[in-house]
């Protein structure tokens, strides 16, 4: 799209509150149109609500796609041939997973974002990266679940990629003592799933089994939350002081995002805030579906000037955050700050079923 | 004996159990008529209605008055032995309800309740435990194990299916598939409770005329059958049927009616928002049967059917979300009816109509139809099974 031409040639965090509504307003209403236009079930929606796209709407008033619902429709703003890729949700059980098509224009968009983000945290070289993982070997390289995705999304900006874990989950030490011999002097990458680090790097890992123990320049890049091992979550402090302890690592950021809307990615700031960049912003919404109120925990809607191919524009997700006082945090640039609390948990204790 | 830290037994312990007894005995009225008791004065407030009802289900006259209803004097028959019971997730006493069927069938039984740990269960389990270690009821003792574990621990579903001599299967579609690839034995009865949904009938007229304190009391009686389950029972009304000239006046009437007590008495957790939201933009997508919709509040979706067709099909619902649609012949009622309609909740006609009406047409579904209120009233018939008949057998003699 053409308004994001602007936006690449500027630091990924310029847009003051003002001139970021404005923006915002403008191109979210113009996305609007633009997949009532070009989506059926999308335009079925808004007619359904009676939404008129002719308006200038409020950015609050941006209708809202659940979700849940890409796991059970193909919402797509293109022609089937002009699919990409598609990514998948890495779901946690057996439901249907969210099927996110992509062309060409997005993934690539996509790409650029991440890099200005990226940049901004880790500066513009690309440096050798740990991946607390398997390799995985795509077989189909153009469906991606959303663990594979940000992988490779990220392993875009290493010049060296090294995976810790081998075929049964296990620690191999011989790669991480070469790898750490090769690269501990200067400053390296670790990217993994917060779960999977909080295994490898806090729970299992044998210190004595290590021939550098201090990883001081390891810039440590997690995300994804608990998921599978909810009940072992510990705090964000609590985590990286183990890290911090057990490994020397000082650099820890989580970042999150969501697998159904590109361009939403949030990294920590060093206060332990999520920051929004140009390219994104989130809103708060109560259990009534309005506005929430400054500082209140609520429903987490996130939206995002670069979906095109698919209208994930605008999406309310099932994660609780809570937005914080500008004036909190003195890190780099503009944006919204926030905190993310997790994700609802799903109602199917009360349902009718046997667990 | 070792323990095992997997299962934790609530009632009983880990022993053969292999008593049975004819339907119906005294001795299983007493120690029901002793729980109600129990449970009527240690329990008796209002925190509580599930229990009272429980309570109030076991007292002898009530029992008394089923046995007259259900049993044949001049037949002769015994419980089919053991029963292992599935129970539930979203109905904290159905598990004790299932135990009782079992019991006054005179069956042991084994009971798995969920694992989510409801206050209800700890009640009732306890106060089983305190009349159970009373002497006269030793034999009992040897009829109850009510147990807790995780569906995941599979050799426990395996252990006790290969012993029991029929399985009730609450809890919907997906226990049931789960559950039947355990091995029985050979002569084993299965009886699922599958997923089904319900549907309520008015009489758009008859309600216009109702005075304001009798338009209250339906509509609480409404509530009561919806919400105080989140509207996630089987039996909870899921769409509702008007029949009469003023319909659109008594739809108004009744859903803002509806809409205040929800307002005043209705708690629901965050992803209720969601999962309501959601299901409507879901519905607005591919439900091209729409005609309007209201949201009244998180708590409250009115989806206008525009008719009810041959191929008509709704998705069970829960939260306060419903479906409605006018009717001007009942007999289309038909074309809701199909095996996973359950329940039917009328106001506005006579139970002599209602009777006539269902003689006359040969509906494929449809196991229950019982006035406003009723709807969640747990009995001996459940789910067009009659419970007395099937786990009983009869000793024919010439």
């Amino acid at each position: 799209m053409h308004f994001l031409n602007n936006l690449m040639n500027q630091n990924a965090y310029s847009l003051d509150k003002t001139s970021k509504s404005k923006f915002f307003k403008k191109y979210l209403n113009f996305l609007t149109t633009f997949h009532y236009k070009k989506s059926n079930l999308y335009k079925s929606y808004l007619k359904g609500i009676n939404y008129s796209v002719k308006k200038n709407n409020n950015l609050s008033d941006i209708p809202f796609l659940p979700v849940r619902l890409f796991k059970e429709f193909d919402f797509l703003s293109i022609k089937k041939k002009e699919i990409y890729k598609t990514l998948l949700s890495s779901g946690t059980t057996s439901n249907n997973l969210s099927k996110i098509y992509i062309d060409k224009a997005n993934a690539l968009n996509q790409i650029k974002v991440l890099q200005k983000i990226f940049n901004n945290l880790i500066g513009n070289s690309r440096l050798p990266m740990l991946v607390i993982d398997k390799q995985i070997s795509n077989i189909d390289r153009n469906s991606f679940n959303a663990s594979i995705a940000a992988i490779n999304g990220f392993s875009i900006f290493a010049n060296e990629i090294v995976y810790l874990l081998d075929h049964n989950n296990n620690i191999n030490y011989k790669i991480l003592n070469n790898f750490l011999k090769r690269n501990h002097k200067k400053k390296f990458l670790i990217f993994g799933f917060t779960s999977n680090v909080y295994i490898n790097l806090i729970k299992k890992i044998d210190i004595s089994k290590l021939h550098i123990k201090n990883l001081s320049n390891a810039f440590l890049i997690h995300g994804g939350g608990w998921k599978k091992i909810e009940e072992k979550k510990i705090s964000r402090n609590k985590f990286n002081l183990n890290l911090n302890i057990k490994l020397g690592i000082q650099n820890i950021r989580n970042y999150y995002g969501l697998v159904e809307q590109i361009g939403s990615i949030f990294f920590e700031c060093k206060c332990g805030y999520f920051i929004a960049s140009n390219y994104s912003d989130i809103i708060i919404r109560d259990e009534n579906l309005n506005i929430s109120k400054k500082g209140e925990k609520g429903l987490v809607q996130l939206v995002s000037l670069l979906p095109t191919s698919y209208p994930g524009h605008s999406i309310l997700t099932e994660d609780i955050g809570e937005i914080v006082n500008d004036n909190k945090c003195k890190c780099y640039g503009y944006g919204t700050r926030f905190i993310i609390h997790g994700r609802l948990k799903n109602a199917e204790l009360r349902g009718c079923s046997n667990i | 004996m070792k323990v095992d830290k997997n299962i934790e037994y609530l009632i009983g312990k880990k022993a053969k159990l292999d008593s049975f007894l004819e339907p119906f005995s005294p001795k299983i009225i007493k120690f029901l008529d002793d729980l109600s008791k129990l449970l009527d004065n240690k329990f008796n407030n209002k925190n509580f209605p599930d229990l009272k009802a429980l309570s109030f289900f076991c007292r002898k006259n009530n029992i008394l008055s089923l046995k007259n209803k259900h049993q044949n004097k001049d037949t002769i028959r015994f419980g089919l032995g053991l029963l292992f019971h599935i129970t539930p997730s979203n109905i904290p006493t159905n598990f004790a309800y299932s135990l009782i069927f079992g019991l006054i069938t005179g069956n042991s039984n084994i009971v798995k309740v969920p694992s989510k740990k409801f206050d209800e269960i700890e009640i009732i389990c306890k106060s089983i435990n305190y009349v159970l270690n009373k002497n006269k009821h030793f034999q009992i003792k040897n009829m109850i194990a009510v147990v807790r574990y995780y569906s995941h621990n599979q050799i426990f579903t395996k252990n006790f299916s290969a012993i029991c001599d029929a399985r009730l299967i609450w809890g919907g579609d997906k226990t049931i598939t789960d559950i039947k690839k355990f091995e029985t034995k050979a002569k084993n009865i299965d009886i699922p409770f599958a997923d089904r949904y319900s549907i309520s009938l008015i009489n758009s007229d008859k309600f216009l005329k109702l005075s304001n304190h009798k338009v209250k009391n339906l509509i609480k009686n409404f509530y009561n059958d919806t919400y105080s389950v989140d509207q996630n029972a089987c039996s909870s009304p899921h769409l509702v049927l008007w029949q009469g000239k003023f319909t659109t006046k008594a739809k108004n009437k009744f859903w803002l009616q509806l809409d205040n007590l929800v307002r005043e008495k209705y708690d629901s957790p965050l992803i209720s928002t969601i999962d309501n939201y959601s299901k409507l933009v879901s519905e607005l997508i591919k439900n091209k049967n729409i005609h309007s919709y209201k949201s009244f509040s998180k708590s409250l979706y009115v989806i206008t059917l525009k008719k009810i067709h041959p191929k008509f099909f709704i998705e069970k619902t829960k939260w306060g979300f419903f479906y409605e649609c006018n009717i001007k012949n009942l007999k289309n009622i038909n074309y809701v009816s199909n095996r996973s309609l359950q329940t039917l909740t009328y106001f506005g006609f006579s139970k002599k109509f209602i009777k006539t009406f269902f003689e006359t047409n040969n509906f494929n579904g449809i196991d229950r139809v019982v006035p406003f209120g009723q709807a969640l009233n747990i009995n001996l018939i459940w789910d067009g099974y009659d419970l007395t008949k099937i786990l009983s057998r009869e000793v024919e003699i010439k």
